[in-house]
């Protein structure tokens, strides 16, 4: 691969990525925070994002398909587990599921 | 009119949490531009012009899987197509109508799941005319810190070991699930979010691309018409 090819890349990646943001600005100039619409695209993006997700933790792309799906699980019920069992703590439940994560793939 | 203090205060709010989440996947992601080959320049210019991890991982595994510009263009296009909704979701909460328009096109550029979700948040306790203001604070922090987190995990990817860096990136999907069962409230939002995770996982194999797409898009129809009468003005 050129160095050229991979500026040509990230160019073309930007631009993709930038007309989902703009397109996005553009289509919601008539939208009101109380319409309908507003409350149905909050559902739609919160579905998108649990899709992305799911995704994510048990088909991932990336240097985390290197690790087990067993791990990803795993340390995802931690996640929740910890979050669930000392009062919606972000940091210890995002903490202790990756340094379980770490651990895991250090040790099996 | 530019108000200082919401900038300072949505810049306070990135620190912290949100920016260690997003800054050590971005590390992580630096280090990964590294080991395949792109330059330091190139790592740089990847998250300061895109700033969407997903994407920003799919362009790299195309090019490095000899895909054409055409595959690199539909691949991330399909991968960022969240920003969409997104970016519908959170216009018109932070539009402010002495913003010149040119500016909201530029703050789009900050919508990715991390300021989303954090602004959504806190935006009922912030005055309408601050919203913009705070949230360029808010999301401009976690896209500068991002920018760097790249490039010092390019440079300092020699001192952390693989396994360290892949724990790195599980990082950020955690804190997004985390943020995620944090909306589970109303009944819309719980259907919503069950529904996008587990139709995500049944056609993934059908709809590779297009599967979180087509996962979130009737997830969210289906929890916003089965629930329609559950409180509609958010």
């Amino acid at each position: 691969m050129s160095s050229q090819f991979i500026y040509l890349s990230i160019l073309v990646a930007s631009i993709g990525t930038y007309f989902c943001r703009a397109f996005g600005v553009f289509s919601a100039r008539n939208i009101s925070t109380d319409s309908p619409i507003f409350n149905w695209i909050k559902c739609v993006s919160i579905g998108v994002i649990s899709a992305v997700i799911a995704r994510i933790i048990l088909f991932p792309a990336g240097i985390l398909g290197e690790a087990t799906s067993m791990s990803r699980i795993t340390c995802t019920l931690i996640a929740l587990v910890i979050y669930f069992s000392f009062k919606k703590n972000v940091i210890l439940a995002v903490s202790v599921s990756a340094i379980s994560f770490v651990l895991i793939n250090h040790f099996i | 009119m530019f108000s200082s203090i919401s900038f300072k205060n949505g810049v306070k709010h990135a620190i912290g949490v949100p920016a260690l989440g997003l800054g050590s996947s971005m590390f992580a992601f630096g280090a990964f531009l590294n080991s395949a080959g792109f330059d330091i320049f190139q790592s740089f210019l990847s998250t300061f012009f895109t700033f969407a991890l997903p994407g920003q991982f799919v362009m790299a595994e195309t090019i490095l899987a000899g895909g054409t510009l055409l595959n690199v263009f539909l691949a991330v296009l399909l991968t960022n197509s969240r920003l969409y909704p997104m970016t519908v979701n959170i216009t018109p909460i932070i539009r402010n109508i002495e913003i010149p328009k040119w500016k909201q096109y530029l703050a789009a550029h900050f919508i990715a799941v991390t300021s989303w979700f954090n602004m959504f948040a806190v935006h009922r306790e912030i005055n309408q005319e601050d919203k913009f203001n705070y949230f360029v604070g808010l999301g401009g922090f976690l896209w500068a810190n991002s920018v760097l987190c790249t490039v010092a995990g390019y440079l300092f990817s020699n001192i952390v070991s693989h396994e360290i860096l892949i724990g790195m990136v599980f990082i950020n999907p955690m804190y997004f699930l985390i943020m995620t069962v944090s909306n589970l409230k109303e009944k819309k939002m719980i259907c919503s979010i069950l529904t996008g995770a587990a139709l995500s996982i049944l056609l993934n194999n059908l709809f590779p691309g297009w599967s979180v797409l087509i996962a979130g898009v009737t997830a969210g129809t289906i929890g916003y018409f089965l629930f329609k009468k559950e409180g509609l003005n958010e």
